[in-house]
């Protein structure tokens, strides 16, 4: 089990966090979101593949932001540019960030649980969707070390076939198997029942209203206008911070006070 | 009279792009509350039939079906798989592709949900099956973080928990230590014995399932017999050891038992085993000095002093989980320990060069599009000759050489997948699990590789549970337990001193008996 609170309680989590990433460009605000997301991850996150996989966001986020800053070369180059550049490069890999979290400390077969029932294949198909990452970091890792051990050194530009055709192989076998036993278990039939709805904790609860206080603020004052959520970049000038939305960006951070059992 | 559970009437079938049916006008009827038990050489129709029962042959392999099958009472053709998911279930060979959901719980409630079973019964199902396979202390686990016997009995409860009247069960001892497979097959005889289930199973370990089934069924090249199994044994000239023994000394009937074998050798007088068994050994290959792993906080192997020498066949073992993987991995360089010294050859091990390992999963090792590709891909890494026919003749492949690897069976690739390691020509060979999935031909083959592999001077290490492999070829056996070492000896001490891990010959005549063929002679 990945964690003990409510998949609902990550859900608002995540969609606060996000929102909160999608109204901003101020950089003290969004780096912010990065520390509370490290620290969340950190404490709820388990060995293994959902580990790697996590990287692997953090690695698409770094991308992003470096082609996002990158593409201004492309046109005038001056520091306004390049610093509106970089804040919106930054807004998306933030925005990124909180889906790996989210992605790294949730089951997304527990989230499946949550869909109303005519929605519940396409959220079984979603689900197994996003279990193929973490799977194919973990392929891609046994099959490397397989070929090393017979004194194939695989790189990626080298060796691509000893890499690709057995992850590749190895993926589509598993999606028939899947796909047969889901078959052999009933899947389909079109009765459903539910094992064991969870229910909510006070942490999970608190989690979720804090997560949906958070958006709601930012929410605000991106619509009423009460806070300065895009720093000028033309001219440029330092970002103020505003104490209101310090404190609603402090609220994310409380999935990181929690231990995963306690939920 | 007993209603018929699976009945199985003029039944062929051939898979697509195949010309050759692998199964040929079969015709089977096993009364509800059977034991039943498939076995034959790989590739002669087994797995084929399983998939027939609950309709996956041919809803989900498209190719030529004639014939008939009913389950219950239910055409297989005229029902999808699904829609005898009620009535039946199937566990096949590799559970952990065949797993839905990520938590153990989860995974055990799928099939319930499925069919619409009312929560409060689909509670109190899941416990009983937790409490049936062991499970309780994983049921909040991820299936991905279980060792290969856990995610087998979690695979087994998943299809036990839906209540079928028919259980189908591909090969379900092979990922399992002998304790986990008594245990597995006690709850299914229990299963039929106190609730009438059917179970029919495939399995090559005959050793683990013969005094357990009450009916067999012989494959041979398509066709299946159907009786007793003493007799389905005897015609096929297979068996567990104490089978192997019966025909070596000409005892009738043939015991199927390790209490059959001993009622039969009352009347025989045996003495002590020769003492020791005469191998000659060289300089240390490899040694682990003072090694911990750990992965995170689980430490996997602690403070490991470990040695194997040139001319030695080192059989790892102890129950799942114990650290076995993980030692050889240490070994073979391709996990740094936490602490402690690694050495091949007197330096670090440099893997695929002095050392080379075929992993549990030989299909991460398999990339080229042909088995004897697969052999010369090794070997153009290493720099040796382009000769691939003679490691494919030593695994008994070389049939196969231009086949494509997906298209043979998981112990055919298994065999693929050791000649293809063992080209490196590395002077220490380490094998997890080599006999998954081998017929007692391969087996047998398998031995005799291993054989010429030591008495070349080099050394290997073998991790398995299979306790006749062990007994028939190890030189040498190491138990683990817990990530340390708890004996490490001659295999007639070691294995003999044992209960869970004694092979059939120490049981019915004392320590130091090993193989029936030993046995054998010291009769004559």
């Amino acid at each position: 089990m990945r964690t003990g609170l409510h998949p609902g309680a990550w859900i608002a989590w995540a969609s606060g966090a996000g929102m909160v990433a999608f109204v901003t460009t101020d950089p003290v605000y969004l780096l912010l979101l990065w520390a509370l997301a490290w620290f969340v991850y950190a404490t709820h996150r388990v060995p293994g593949p959902e580990a790697r996989s996590f990287r692997l966001f953090l690695l698409a986020a770094l991308i992003t932001l470096g082609l996002r800053t990158g593409l201004v070369l492309l046109g005038t180059v001056n520091p306004s540019n390049v610093a509106f550049a970089f804040l919106e490069g930054l807004r998306l890999a933030t925005i990124l960030v909180v889906f790996g979290t989210f992605n790294a400390v949730t089951d997304p077969f527990g989230v499946v649980r949550l869909a109303p029932r005519r929605f519940h294949e396409p959220a079984l198909a979603a689900a197994l969707a996003l279990s193929i990452a973490p799977r194919t970091v973990a392929s891609v890792a046994n099959v490397r070390e397989a070929q090393r051990l017979r004194g194939i050194h695989v790189s990626p530009l080298r060796s691509l076939p000893a890499l690709a055709v057995p992850v590749l192989e190895a993926g589509m076998e598993q999606a028939v198997t899947l796909a047969e036993s889901m078959d052999a278990r009933g899947h389909g039939r079109g009765r459903r029942s539910r094992y064991r709805a969870q229910s909510w904790s006070r942490p999970a609860a608190a989690i979720a209203a804090s997560a949906l206080t958070a958006a709601v603020v930012f929410l605000s004052a991106s619509f009423g206008g009460w806070a300065v959520l895009h720093p000028p970049t033309s001219p440029l000038a330092w970002p103020e911070t505003e104490p209101i939305l310090l404190g609603a960006i402090a609220l994310l951070a409380l999935p990181g006070f929690v231990r995963g059992g306690q939920g | 009279m007993t209603p018929t559970a699976i009945r199985a009437e003029g039944l062929s079938f051939t898979y697509p792009a195949s010309a050759r049916p692998a199964l040929d006008h079969v015709d089977v009827a096993l009364p509800e509350g059977s034991f039943a038990l498939a076995l034959g050489p790989t590739g002669a129709g087994k797995s084929t039939l399983l998939r027939a029962v609950n309709g996956l042959v041919p809803h989900f392999t498209g190719g030529t079906f004639t014939g008939r099958v009913h389950v219950a009472g239910r055409d297989t053709l005229a029902s999808a798989p699904r829609m005898l998911a009620d009535v039946v279930a199937f566990v096949p060979q590799d559970p952990i592709s065949s797993f839905v959901l990520d938590r153990v719980e989860d995974e055990l409630a799928y099939g319930m949900e499925n069919l619409g079973v009312d929560p409060g019964h689909m509670r109190r199902r899941v416990e009983e099956m937790l409490d049936l396979l062991d499970l309780v202390a994983l049921r909040n686990r991820s299936v991905r973080t279980l060792s290969g016997g856990e995610r087998q009995r979690v695979a087994i409860a998943a299809a036990m928990a839906a209540g079928p009247r028919i259980l189908v069960l591909d090969e379900p001892t092979s990922q399992l230590d002998p304790q986990g497979a008594e245990h597995v097959m006690a709850a299914l005889q229990r299963l039929v014995h106190d609730h009438g289930m059917t179970v029919l199973l495939a399995e090559h370990r005959l050793e683990r399932v013969a005094g357990w089934v009450d009916v067999a069924l012989g494959f041979d090249e398509g066709r299946v017999q159907v009786g007793a199994p003493a007799d389905v044994i005897r015609s096929l000239a297979v068996g567990p050891p104490v089978a192997r023994l019966g025909r070596l000394v000409g005892w009738s009937p043939v015991p199927l038992t390790v209490r059959d074998a001993r009622n039969a050798a009352q009347s025989h007088a045996i003495g002590l085993p020769a003492a020791g068994n005469g191998h000659r050994t060289g300089d240390i290959v490899g040694a682990l000095r003072g090694v911990t792993v750990a992965y995170g906080d689980a430490v996997a192997l602690r403070d490991v002093d470990f040695g194997v020498r040139e001319g030695e066949i080192v059989a790892l073992m102890g129950r799942n989980g114990a650290g076995k993987s993980t030692l050889l991995r240490a070994l073979a360089g391709v996990h740094a320990p936490a602490s402690g010294e690694v050495r091949v050859l007197g330096r670090a091990p440099r893997p695929g060069v002095d050392v080379a390992l075929c992993p549990q999963e030989p299909e991460s090792v398999l990339f080229t599009d042909s088995v004897e590709n697969e052999v010369r891909a090794t070997l153009e890494a290493r720099g040796l000759p382009d000769a691939a026919a003679p490691w494919l003749e030593r695994l008994g492949v070389v049939e196969f050489a231009s086949r494509h690897p997906r298209d043979l069976s998981a112990g055919q690739r298994l065999l693929v997948a050791t000649a293809a390691i063992a080209a490196t020509e590395a002077p220490l060979l380490l094998l997890d699990e080599p006999t998954r999935g081998l017929d007692p031909d391969a087996k047998q083959r398998l031995v005799r590789f291993l054989r010429a592999h030591a008495a070349d001077g080099r050394g290997a290490v073998i991790a398995t549970h299979d306790v006749e492999l062990a007994a028939s070829v190890a030189t040498r056996v190491v138990m683990l337990a817990g990530g340390e070492v708890i004996a490490d000896g001659d295999p007639a001490v070691v294995l003999g001193d044992s209960h869970v891990f004694a092979p059939q010959m120490t049981r019915v005549f004392g320590a130091g008996w090993l193989t029936p063929e030993q046995v054998a002679e010291a009769m004559a």
